[in-house]
């Protein structure tokens, strides 16, 4: 079966990096996720417009192939590439996959904001010794 | 049309925001009886989604700052295609408060008198002091934490609650800017960082508070100014959307047709019509309301209405260090500023007038992927690494440029798209003035030069931030002289008897510091003059900076 060719955009745009463990987007099955964001938004025409946009064979040349392509098209048609972004982002970003590798490269809690929130210590009003020796120097008119 | 007629009050006030909140309260509180129509509904802040899994999409499309990225059903079209920055507004009861970052600087005296002392834009007819006892008030109700004592400022009374914490980027800025020997200070922050103050909860520190703040902590006039108003007897209709202005033979405003949610029309007849639609829905409002003794529209007799559009025009330098700077916590637009070439200095900057430097903290993994307000991450084979390096390595600063009134810049109507109402799109004719552009390029010099001092190994320039039209001010400028500004400096409309002006429309200058604390202290100032009070008295603050 040949493969959906959304998937196989997705995976030029965040082709993974097996040593840090980074998956790539199209490998995860994150095609119709993709569509359906789109759809929610009012935008499953534009994004399948774009990706129609790409040369018949795109999937049939090479990697290297495809990636001049998305590149030749972004120069092209830069508003509709972005959309095209939004969506390859937003859903790989937004998976629980990628939030689990995204805590484990850089410890960031793959949990939303709220409701633990984060700590900071309370600010340190030495910090400001210096600037208070300042005398005013706003402008008087 | 049919409409049903509303009983009569004595204001009615258009636009639910951060001047309308403040006026209709005021008003109240004077003993006017006040109705608010404004075309957004209530929030429910509780529900915002920074507690949802999905909490950086929701940030990226439905609650996008930009109309046209949002598409919600409250929002007015707007066609942007002959200006490099896009409209950032919300619709609502809360107006764009329930978006915005809560950065709350006071501008300088010097930015009331800019005609005076540098030979460019326009002068308030008031000044800083008498606009202080206001500020002071409106920080009361808003509720702000930082603290006094700024050296690039005039004194000014204890801050409520102490300032919000750095993060380890912004401690790097501040000690960076000390070695520089520039001025940095903490941010006044309309944020309530008290557990038990103001029957709010204590910020946490989450970040997004541009999504709205699910622990009320950060002020939006939906839950400071509008509980008191409506307890002061205010009637607030939400998604009531005005299409027009009705004015007498005469020429006097004397009701505002409006349309409910489900389409029927109604006219509320008021003593007194008070615009308070933000800087862009204002003059929009004002140039379609067109009749016999207005022909070009209210108060435009000599063509101002929605000229001298000012926004701050920002860019952005982001600093990448080596080593993590944790998760990016606290509120983003919030942390410390920097005022050191706020003040003119045409020898160093080349320019009139300065700007305001403000960190900005790092951003989640859709929003550092996506940029946003910097560049977005390249996609293809370096995608991952480049995540890995920016992601939590990353504090920026901004270049908020004092822009200058030019007759050019400017809101006017768009016949090609309108809203329910009938009223056409607003379009927004606007270039990047010299002078502002000189001042930007100043700026991303310094603020790079600041971030390197700090660390950064690499630094990224947006040299004008997009998505940064946040701020409409001065296109319904007031003034003494009736030929140049279309209102007095009470905020009435001079052609007009019964219509007077309350939000950034009325901005003969911008400053160059974010506006809010400024515009809800100038909409308080109005709304006494407008209610027949005696003005509150000038500030103390004067004599005592007058001794230093
Ligand atoms: C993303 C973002 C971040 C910001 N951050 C900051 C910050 O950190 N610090 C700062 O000082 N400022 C900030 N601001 C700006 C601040 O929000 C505005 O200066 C302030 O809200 C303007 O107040 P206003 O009352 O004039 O207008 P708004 O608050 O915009 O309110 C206007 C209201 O009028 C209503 N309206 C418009 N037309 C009609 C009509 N025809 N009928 C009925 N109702 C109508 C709208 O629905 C809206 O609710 C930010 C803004 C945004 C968008
Ligand atoms: S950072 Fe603080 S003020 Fe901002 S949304 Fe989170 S809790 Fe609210």
């Amino acid at each position: 079966m040949s493969t959906d060719r959304l998937t196989i955009v997705l995976d030029r745009l965040l082709p993974g990096d097996p040593d840090a463990g980074w998956p790539a987007a199209g490998a995860l099955g994150l095609a119709d996720k993709a569509r359906q964001m789109a759809a929610e938004r009012g935008d499953a025409d534009r994004l399948a417009g774009i990706v129609a946009a790409l040369p018949a064979d795109f999937d049939d040349v090479s990697e290297a192939g495809q990636v001049a392509a998305l590149k030749a098209l972004e120069a092209d048609q830069p508003d509709a590439f972005d959309l095209l972004i939004l969506y390859a982002y937003g859903v790989y970003y937004t998976d629980p996959r990628v939030r689990d590798v995204v805590e484990a490269r850089t410890g960031y809690p793959n949990r939303p904001p709220q409701p633990e929130g984060y700590e900071l210590p309370p600010f340190d009003e030495r910090l400001l010794d210096k600037v208070k020796q300042r005398p005013p120097f706003w402008r008087r008119p | 049309m049919h409409a049903t007629a509303d009983p009569h009050v004595d204001a009615v006030i258009v636009g639910a925001g951060a001047a309308g909140a403040a006026v209709a309260w005021r008003m109240a509180k004077a003993g006017l009886s006040v109705s608010v129509l404004d075309r957004g509904p209530w929030l429910n802040q509780q529900e915002a989604a920074n507690s949802r899994d999905d909490w950086e999409w929701v940030m990226c499309t439905d609650h996008h700052p930009d109309p046209g990225i949002r598409k919600a059903p409250a929002d007015y079209p707007v066609t942007a295609d002959d200006t490099p920055i896009r409209p950032a507004y919300y619709a609502g009861i809360g107006g764009s408060t329930l978006h915005w970052g809560a950065h709350f600087p006071r501008f300088h005296p010097s930015d009331f008198k800019t005609f005076t002392l540098d030979g460019v834009g326009r002068d308030w007819p008031i000044d800083y002091w008498d606009l202080e006892p206001y500020y002071d008030l409106n920080d009361q109700i808003m509720g702000v934490s930082g603290l006094a004592g700024d050296p690039a400022n005039p004194v000014r009374a204890s801050r409520a609650m102490p300032p919000v914490p750095l993060c380890a980027g912004t401690q790097r800025l501040a000690e960076a800017a000390d070695r520089l020997g520039w001025h940095w200070w903490p941010s006044d922050s309309a944020i309530n960082l008290d557990q038990d103050g103001l029957g709010r909860n204590c910020c946490n520190q989450c970040g997004p508070c541009g999504m709205g703040c699910p622990r009320h902590a950060r002020a939006s006039t939906d839950i400071t100014y509008w509980p008191l108003a409506i307890e002061a007897g205010v009637t607030v209709r939400p998604e009531a959307t005005v299409g027009r202005i009705e004015t007498d033979d005469d020429g006097r405003a004397r009701s505002v047709l409006w349309r409910d949610r489900d389409g029927a029309w109604h006219r509320q007849a008021a003593d007194l019509i008070v615009l308070a639609a933000n800087g862009m829905g204002t003059p929009r409002l004002m140039l379609h309301s067109t009749s016999a003794a207005h022909p070009n529209g209210i108060g435009n007799r000599s063509d101002q209405v929605g000229r001298h559009l000012m926004h701050h025009p920002t860019a952005l330098v982001s600093g990448v260090f080596d080593e993590s700077l944790g998760p990016p916590a606290g509120p983003f637009a919030c942390a410390l500023y920097s005022q050191e070439f706020y003040e003119t200095d045409r020898g160093d900057t080349g320019a009139m007038r300065g700007y305001q430097m403000q960190a900005i903290r790092g951003q989640g993994p859709l929003g550092t992927a996506l940029g946003g307000y910097v560049t977005r991450l390249d996609w293809g084979g370096d995608h991952h690494r480049q995540f890995e390096n920016s992601f939590q390595h990353t504090v920026s600063l901004t270049v908020t440029t004092e822009d200058l009134p030019e007759p050019e810049n400017r809101v006017d109507l768009d016949d090609r798209a309108e809203d329910a109402a009938g009223v056409p799109a607003a379009r927004l004719t606007y270039r990047v003035s010299e002078n502002s552009q000189r001042l930007l390029t100043h700026g991303i010099e310094r603020t790079t030069g600041w971030l390197r001092e700090a660390g950064a190994t690499e630094t990224k320039v947006t040299a004008l931030s997009r998505q940064a039209g946040f701020h409409f001010l001065g296109t319904v400028a007031m003034g003494e002289d009736p030929d140049r500004f279309v209102v007095d400096p009470a905020g009435r409309v001079r052609d007009c008897p019964g219509l007077a002006v309350v939000d950034g429309s009325v901005f003969p200058s911008a400053g160059g510091v974010n506006p809010t604390s400024t515009l809800q202290a100038n909409a308080l100032r109005l709304a006494d003059l407008l209610a027949g009070q005696t003005p509150m008295r000038r500030g103390r603050a004067e004599a005592r900076d007058m001794t230093t």
